[in-house]
């Protein structure tokens, strides 16, 4: 008879450790600054300190002129400087130096060599294009560390033509990028020989939650560089005086909800019942609950819904930079004793918000703020109106998320999350004839290999293809050792550098959309290539680069006869209502 | 940028009339003038024809900025209806004569005919595929009808194995087992209709009597895969039409440019000075 039950340990955190941290390495960690000053005894038997730092953290040895972090890079891990100097660039890098060749536009005659240019086989590379020197960046293979490194060959060439900060031992970098899941501002080199303590962003997380001070030290540097200038860029906040500001600045509570590597577990979360999924999105603000405050998204999204039957009915998504409760706040300014939250506020796999105590809006915002401009805006028209609070979309009203989609459609972008998209593939079926012109074009662009796959999730008429949407969270870039994938700070299209791409797979198991195609290579007579040492072939990331370089713009896009693709900002609701509507 | 379909037609049509209009007037004044129309509508009807079949070609270029498709096809639906007008004027609403005439006349007219159909599938058939079924590529309706076929016979196989009785098995071999293997014939393929699949059903449903509890549990399983072959030969049959067509309107204009570009050698060489 099979057995029922297997008995098996149950998986726990640190069974994948980050680095290889033996005891001694945790004992010389524990003497040294900051960790000698946090008391252990603050940590839960479950979650100790010596865990964490064996857990948690990895120590790195750099070589002179090894890039660190670059900016641009989505940080996942902070960085504690153990031994030596590194250098921070005060100035933009070069994209080559970095190991991110810039793809100049094509010419047109170099559109039209693509006519008898472009390769019979499919993902052809010449030898001289698979060199990682290819594109000018430096890459060094270290056995003892396992993964490679881009680095700079001239550090003192580039020290004397580039404005740098310098930081020593005991200080700390990265830690605002770790927890916000931002790109990095700026890029750090080894100036020489150096020694690191990478902290992930779970044990920097779990220190700061413990350890008041490293708490308070990573959100002074947020209040510091990025707080008022976020809090300027929303609507409300925009034209308060600079005292009310200074208030609001202090008052301004940081939370984070959901799961930072909520793309790890996606694909079983969009396996549940749709009543599940929303049950398991952790809660920001209930409805019916007394409102505490106003938010502000600060990365991530979020669902606004509503109780409906059993269940609960997506009203709207809100990201970066929109507001929730500002209905509700208005109302309480308005001398209205009994309010409540109308809509529930929840993250989508994770969200950052900023908190504004609504002592604080009723007292240094509102009567400061032009709330006559806000409330237009909230749609009420009318000051005295209390049916904003009654209107749904009045809670959204600031930004541009006023949702004119229904709700089916919200429900399914929100389920799957493409909201995430900036520049999502959508597909009217009513319009599409199935010609694959939209494939072909893009194949030919791409010396015949199509970048993209027509098929995927539909809602009514509506198909996501299965596209890269360069998102506004795009976590296949965390991660990457090369960098080779990184997002193109001017046009914001993420792409592949195919010659620092070293085929570890990391950013198409990091996708939740599974937009990354791993593929073997070969050159132009057909002989793949394969990997001297363990004779397996040679893989390369691919995926949609947005036609980058093309004289055309998105290829596919404009190889549609019938208007029925379209690539579009999942960002810009209004956009998406007005191509259905067309 | 969003367009609205209905603002694009209105006025594409609109521009398209004041072009006719002016054409004919064009020709009439000319003629009220004794001067001779039908090289000058040669010229345009061949133009006309060549642009027409410029687009096939915009097609195979995708990397060069030569507009959108999407404004290629409005130009081609457009300039393609107005060549009906020129094609009047230029014949003079005469039927033609002669093996060439008649041939060029012939390949004109069934070019634009295949190209009207061709509008019209394209504008009604993608709703059907929408509402109809999964979602489908075409190339890989083979393999989906084999799985398909696959899990029929298992089903049936098994529905024996378990109740001893091949009342379901005899009925499968004798009226299923080619509505599972193949596709379906031309006649579908043109027209499109549920009748196969209600005979079936009801006949499934008529032989329920018949069948042990196994039989029963097998035959609903056929009952969703009846369903689902179906919709699958409505896919490939709707798809394919919309595929099939393309090569048809194609293969007609390379033939119409050719007859077409004859035509006008010979007009210009033998025009006799008119």
């Amino acid at each position: 008879m099979p057995e029922l039950e297997i008995a098996i340990p149950r998986p726990q955190r640190w069974d994948e450790p980050f680095g290889r941290m033996t005891d001694g390495d945790v004992n010389y960690l524990l003497k040294i600054e900051p960790f000698c000053r946090i008391d252990a005894r603050t940590f839960p038997p479950t979650l100790p300190l010596r865990g964490i730092l064996q857990g948690d953290t990895r120590i790195v040895r750099y070589e002179p002129g090894d890039l660190i972090v670059r900016e641009g890079d989505y940080g996942h891990s902070a960085f504690l400087v153990l031994a030596g100097t590194v250098r921070v660039a005060l100035e933009r890098l070069s994209p080559k130096l970095l190991g991110r060749a810039e793809r100049p536009r094509r010419t047109w005659r170099q559109a039209i060599a693509q006519l008898w240019h472009n390769s019979r086989l499919p993902e052809v590379r010449r030898r001289a294009e698979i060199k990682p020197a290819a594109n000018g960046a430096s890459i060094r293979h270290d056995p003892a560390e396992g993964t490679p490194r881009v680095f700079v060959q001239d550090v003192p060439q580039l020290l004397s033509t580039t404005g740098t900060a310098r930081l020593g031992t005991g200080e700390i970098f990265g830690e605002l990028a770790a927890m916000t899941r931002t790109p990095r501002t700026a890029t750090v080199l080894a100036e020489g020989k150096a020694t690191l303590l990478e902290i992930r962003w779970q044990g920097l997380r779990d220190l700061m939650r413990r350890t008041p001070a490293i708490r308070t030290h990573v959100e002074r540097l947020y209040r510091e560089n990025s707080l008022r200038a976020h809090l300027r860029e929303t609507e409300l906040l925009r034209d308060l005086p600079g005292p009310q500001l200074d208030t609001v600045v202090a008052a301004t509570q940081f939370e984070s909800y959901g799961n930072f590597d909520w793309y790890a577990d996606f694909g079983a979360q969009r396996r549940r019942e749709a009543a599940e999924q929303i049950a398991a999105e952790p809660l920001i603000a209930a409805e019916g609950d007394r409102p505490t405050g106003l938010f502000l998204i600060r990365s991530g999204f979020a669902r606004v819904s509503q109780r409906y039957g059993h269940g609960h009915r997506t009203l709207a998504y809100i990201g970066k930079g929109h507001v929730f409760g500002l209905a509700e706040m208005a109302a309480m300014f308005d001398g209205n004793g009994d309010v409540a939250w109308q809509n529930s506020l929840r993250a989508i796999g994770y969200v950052d918000v900023l908190k504004i105590p609504a002592d604080v809006v009723l007292q240094q915002v509102f009567p400061n703020c032009k709330l006559q401009n806000v409330k237009c805006k909230m749609q009420t028209g009318d000051k005295e109106d209390q049916s904003a609070i009654r209107n749904p979309q009045s809670v959204i009203a600031v930004g541009d998320t006023a949702a004119p989609l229904d709700s089916s459609l919200l429900d399914f972008l929100a389920d799957h999350r493409f909201l995430n998209g900036t520049q999502t593939m959508l597909i009217d079926l009513e319009r599409c004839t199935r010609c694959d012109d939209c494939v072909r074009a893009c194949a030919t662009t791409h010396d015949n290999n199509p970048r993209f796959v027509r098929q995927g999730p539909t809602h009514h008429q509506v198909m996501i293809a299965n596209a890269c949407m360069h998102c506004v969270d795009p976590v296949c870039m965390i991660g990457c050792p090369t960098g080779a994938i990184a997002r193109d700070t001017d046009v914001g299209t993420v792409r592949i550098d195919d010659h620092t791409c070293i085929g570890c797979s990391t950013c198409a198991n990091s996708c939740p959309y599974d937009a990354i195609r791993m593929v073997e290579i070969r050159e132009p007579s057909g002989a793949i290539y394969i990997d001297e040492a363990t004779q397996l072939p040679i893989l390369k990331a691919t995926k949609c680069d947005y036609c980058t370089g093309q004289l055309t713009g998105p290829a596919c896009q404009a190889a549609c006869p019938h208007d029925a693709l379209v690539r579009i900002d999942m960002g810009k609701v209004e956009q998406v209502s007005a191509w259905l509507g067309r | 940028m969003v367009r609205s379909f209905w603002k694009r037609r209105i006025r594409n049509s609109g521009l398209l009339m004041v072009a006719l209009a002016l054409v004919w007037l064009w020709v009439r004044t000319r003629e009220r003038n004794l001067q001779p129309v039908a090289h000058e509508t040669g010229y345009i009807m061949i133009a006309a024809v060549f642009f027409l079949a410029l687009y096939n070609i915009r097609k195979k270029v995708p990397f060069l900025p030569l507009g959108t498709s999407s404004t290629w096809l409005q130009w081609h639906l457009y300039v393609g209806l107005g060549s009906i007008g020129v094609f009047a004027l230029h014949t003079g609403w005469h039927w033609p004569t002669g093996i060439f005439e008649t041939s060029l006349f012939a390949l004109y007219a069934s070019t634009m005919l295949s190209g009207l159909f061709g509008l019209y599938w394209t504008r009604t058939i993608p709703g059907q595929l929408a509402r109809v079924g999964d979602e489908v590529t075409f190339e890989r309706i083979p393999a989906l009808r084999r799985r398909m076929q696959w899990q029929a016979n298992e089903t049936v196989i098994e529905s024996v194995a378990a109740s001893g009785t091949t009342t379901l098995a005899d009925f499968y071999s004798a009226q299923m087992y080619g509505f599972f293997r193949l596709p379906r014939g031309v006649k579908y393929f043109l027209r499109p209709t549920t009748s196969r699949r209600k005979s079936l059903l009801a006949d499934m449903q008529h032989l329920q009597r018949y069948l042990s509890e196994p039989e029963r549990k097998a035959c609903e399983k056929l009952f969703a895969l009846v369903r689902r072959k179906d919709e699958l030969d409505f896919h490939g049959a709707r798809q394919g039409l919309l595929k099939y067509w393309l090569f048809v309107h194609i293969g007609l204009t390379y033939a119409l440019v050719l007859a077409a570009s004859l035509h006008g050698l010979m007009a210009t060489a033998f025009g006799g000075g008119l």
